[in-house]
């Protein structure tokens, strides 16, 4: 029996004690409004940025199935029903940027994620304070900087005949690859850009967690013999188990945006074709071309998956008999 | 709910208050009277636009009789924002539209823009002495406004004369010359340092079909024809014909035998000018105003000797022997009237009566040379810079060079003085230029389908011309051979193109009648 219908039942039985049940379920909730309405007052503005913000433009999402004209307007422009979805799943772009899109997002997930787990640990093994400190600290830093800085710098590192690193790397391993235009490098860079960027930042939620892990079980761990990777395994995994499935359903809902600045600045036309994802295709389409129903057709598509993605998940890891978001 | 979704949304919801609000501020605009101020969107090329309460602008203000009021945009982002202002309710009376983009199209075939076919005749600033370039403006024959007038013809070969010199070299005329000089500036060391560190031509990060990138005008030169061109009674794309795989094959040679920069694919194009200052590629395909502008950079370098640097030549003949120079379409965009702002025939009246003025000799002067006697003097029918600079004159050639220029419509020729040049040097590659320039527009080649606009290239032209655009690229770079660069073509061809083409004949059929 489902917790649901244990709810149900109860609520039956004590329904069936109880007559009328309607009144007096309404005149509970106005109490119970009355008692907290101070509360709610503050839930009001939180409300009004949904609405407002979040929930009201959603009616914009129709143009996905009109065929928009700015000047005519939202409403008086004629709908197409689905023509702009079929238009997209027939475009023979469509398979390249799911794949594309999917790749570099799997890609950015399977390597960032479990490094930031790894870097956490190695940071909260550190015993030394001031370079803990300071390690961490320099691993933040380069969260800071935009995009477009981090495109320069590879820009420069990686440039071809002279780059530094383009000039290391081809006479460590006697080659001659051009990192910036050889689209078998390009899920690499953007991979490794990512990891520069971010693994550092992502640490702080589970840096938090660790701490606040029971240091007896260690000391008896100690005392059992176990050594620091038996004390990891065993101990400090199993602990921080649920902020790990909870980050992960959080980071797979995020999966599909693989960061439209980081993409557009490092795709040029020889690496284009494993370049493009939904994001530099939104905007290619929709802003510099006013194709505005189709790239929100485009966008709404992307969303449906992210969806799909995030109950997806959530209900693997409630399978694995760990609790979910939802 | 995801990210993804409320971004989409975000968008749209911009476009939805964008066009609520302006129901309500067309209201108050509405009354014909109300037109003391013309706000305009433009775009403009410094770091800094235009003065608003400038000497220029009040000059402007002056001739016009109007409050002019312009919102200059950054040229990097125009397009964008000329999509986004045309869906929101910050509407101009009068706005620069640099390009048929489809945004654009749609908007103008829903009626967002007066149809000026047959009111620019009326005013006699405005009515064209080059009818060919405002059919070319057109979209499908219908004007939809004031074209930019630009010269037809800037396609150039520029190259570093002190190497030819050194190797005994002449100057091109075929396209075989251009191989044997490229070659030459790679193999035979021209800089003399005894290092292989030279190559010939510099070609940057820039792909896209028709936008007179050097690929274009190599592929013009073949005889591929310009975007379209006429096979057999009917128009093919050029990149359908055999001079393109010709033209192409002759430009992966050049880069197989690394008489190219190796990085084309990558280099910035904002860069272009330096491997040539710096000596280490010696060629550029691009229009004729960057002669004059690299030969001012090595002035500033060094004035001593900076008169040997450079040399140049107009177009190239192909290996047939022709002459096939590569014009452009002869405009720069066009100045188009909202509906949405401009409500009424009479209000359109004033706003081109507007435009008549803006276009008149004294204005064209203000726009282009500045104010006669603050910065610049009239010596022989030249405009001579005011020396030494004083600070009002300064400002005012800021302006001028910003974007007060992008204002002008020139559509009866340049009315404006041609600017003395500041050393005999340099008028003498000014002069040169608009020789070369003029000799090379009696073979000019066409689009013929400049003034065509067919509605799936509308819809999804952009995409398509990628798919050969980055083939092409990635052939030259090796990444695909000759068959790759044609299977790309015939994946346009079924993507869509095949109706485009039939879109493209029907009408060129049509305006021919």
């Amino acid at each position: 029996m489902t917790v649901t219908q244990l709810e149900s039942g109860e609520r039956e039985a004590t329904s069936s004690k109880r007559t009328p049940p309607a009144p007096r379920r309404r005149r509970s909730f106005a109490v119970h409004f009355a008692h907290y309405k101070w509360l709610y007052l503050l839930l009001l503005p939180g409300l009004a940025y949904f609405i407002v913000f979040r929930y009201g433009p959603m009616y914009g999402v129709t143009i996905a199935f009109k065929d928009f004209v700015p000047f005519l307007g939202i409403n008086d422009s004629q709908w197409v029903g689905f023509r702009h979805f079929q238009d997209f799943f027939a475009n023979p772009d469509f398979p390249r940027l799911l794949g594309n899109t999917l790749i570099l997002a799997f890609l950015n997930l399977g390597v960032g994620f479990p490094l930031t787990i790894v870097l956490a640990l190695l940071l909260n093994e550190v015993r030394l304070t001031i370079l803990k400190r300071t390690v961490q600290t320099l691993v933040y830093l380069p969260h800071f900087l935009s995009w477009t800085i981090v495109a320069s710098l590879s820009f420069l590192l990686f440039a071809l005949d002279v780059g530094p690193l383009f000039t290391f790397l081809n006479g460590v391993f006697g080659t001659h690859v051009d990192f910036l235009s050889n689209p078998n490098w390009f899920r690499p860079l953007i991979v490794l850009q990512d990891v520069w960027k971010n693994t550092g930042w992502g640490t702080i939620i589970f840096l938090a967690a660790l701490a606040t892990v029971d240091q007896e079980q260690y000391e008896a761990a100690v005392i059992d013999g176990a050594g620091r990777f038996r004390r990891i395994w065993h101990i400090t995994l199993p602990s921080i188990r649920s902020t790990i499935i909870v980050m992960l359903i959080l980071a797979v809902g995020q999966v599909l945006n693989t960061g439209f600045e980081q993409i557009y600045l490092m795709t040029n036309a020889l690496n284009r074709s494993v370049a493009d994802v939904f994001d530099t295709y939104v905007y290619f389409v929709g802003i510099t071309q006013g194709a505005y129903s189709y790239s929100t057709a485009v966008g709404l598509f992307k969303s449906v998956v992210g969806i799909v993605l995030i109950f997806g998940t959530n209900w693997v890891a409630k399978r694995f008999n760990q609790s979910g978001l939802f | 709910m995801s990210r993804p979704l409320m971004r989409t949304a975000g968008a749209a919801a911009v476009l939805a208050a964008a066009l609520a609000a302006s129901g309500c501020s067309g209201a108050s605009s509405g009354a014909s009277s109300d037109l003391g101020t013309i706000t305009m969107m433009a775009p403009y090329f410094e770091a800094q636009p235009p003065a608003a309460d400038g000497a220029a602008m009040k000059k402007l203000d002056e001739i016009t009789g109007k409050n002019l009021n312009v919102t200059w945009v950054p040229n990097s982002s125009y397009e964008e924002k000329t999509n986004i202002t045309l869906a929101s309710s910050e509407i101009p009376h009068v706005m620069i539209i640099q390009s048929k983009s489809p945004g654009f199209v749609k908007n103008a075939e829903a009626g967002a823009f007066w149809d000026l076919t047959d009111k620019l005749a009326k005013y006699p600033n405005l009515k064209t002495t080059m009818p060919e370039v405002q059919k070319n403006a057109s979209v499908n024959g219908k004007v939809y406004g004031v074209f930019r007038g630009r010269s037809p013809i800037r396609a150039s070969v520029m190259f570093r004369q002190d190497w030819m010199d050194k190797l005994g070299l002449q100057p091109p005329k075929t396209v075989e010359d251009l191989y044997n000089i490229a070659k030459a500036f790679t193999e035979r060391d021209p800089d003399g340092n005894g290092k292989n560190d030279t190559w010939g031509i510099t070609i940057p990060k820039w792909g896209a079909l028709g936008t007179n990138s050097p690929y274009d005008i190599i592929e013009e030169w073949f005889g591929a024809g310009n975007r379209w061109t006429e096979r057999d009674g009917k128009l093919v794309p050029s990149f359908e014909t055999d001079e393109f795989l010709q033209a192409d094959r002759f430009i992966k040679k050049m880069v197989d035998e690394k008489l190219i920069n190796a990085d084309f694919a990558t280099f910035d194009g904002t860069k272009w000018n330096e491997p040539f200052l710096n000596g280490k590629g010696g060629i550029i395909v691009d229009v004729d105003s960057r002669v004059s502008q690299i030969v001012g950079l090595f002035k500033q370098a060094d004035p001593a000797n900076y008169t040997t640097k450079v040399g140049f030549v107009g177009n190239l003949t192909g290996p047939d022997g022709k002459l096939r120079a590569h014009p452009t379409d002869g405009y720069a965009g066009f100045i188009a009237i909202p509906k949405a702002k401009v409500r009424t025939e009479a209000d359109l009246d004033q706003v081109l009566k507007f435009l008549d003025k803006l276009n008149s000799k004294d204005a064209a002067i203000v726009l282009n040379n500045g104010i006669e006697g603050v910065n610049f003097s009239v010596k022989d029918g030249k405009a001579v810079p005011v020396s030494p600079e004083t600070p009002e004159a300064k400002a005012v050639n800021a302006d001028v060079k910003s974007g007060l220029a992008q204002l002008g419509m020139n559509v009866a020729g340049n009315q404006f003085y041609q600017p003395k040049q500041a050393s005999d040097y340099e008028q003498k590659v000014y002069d040169r230029r608009i020789e070369v320039m003029a000799e090379d527009l009696k073979s000019a080649v066409y689009n013929p389908a400049a003034s065509l606009v067919s509605p799936t290239y509308v819809a999804k032209g952009v995409q398509l011309d990628n798919i050969v655009a980055d083939a092409r690229i990635k052939y030259l770079a090796g990444q695909i051979d000759e068959q790759g660069l044609k299977d790309a073509i015939k994946l346009w061809n079924t993507s869509g193109g095949d109706k485009v083409k039939d879109e493209i004949n029907k009408l060129w059929q049509d305006s021919r009648k």
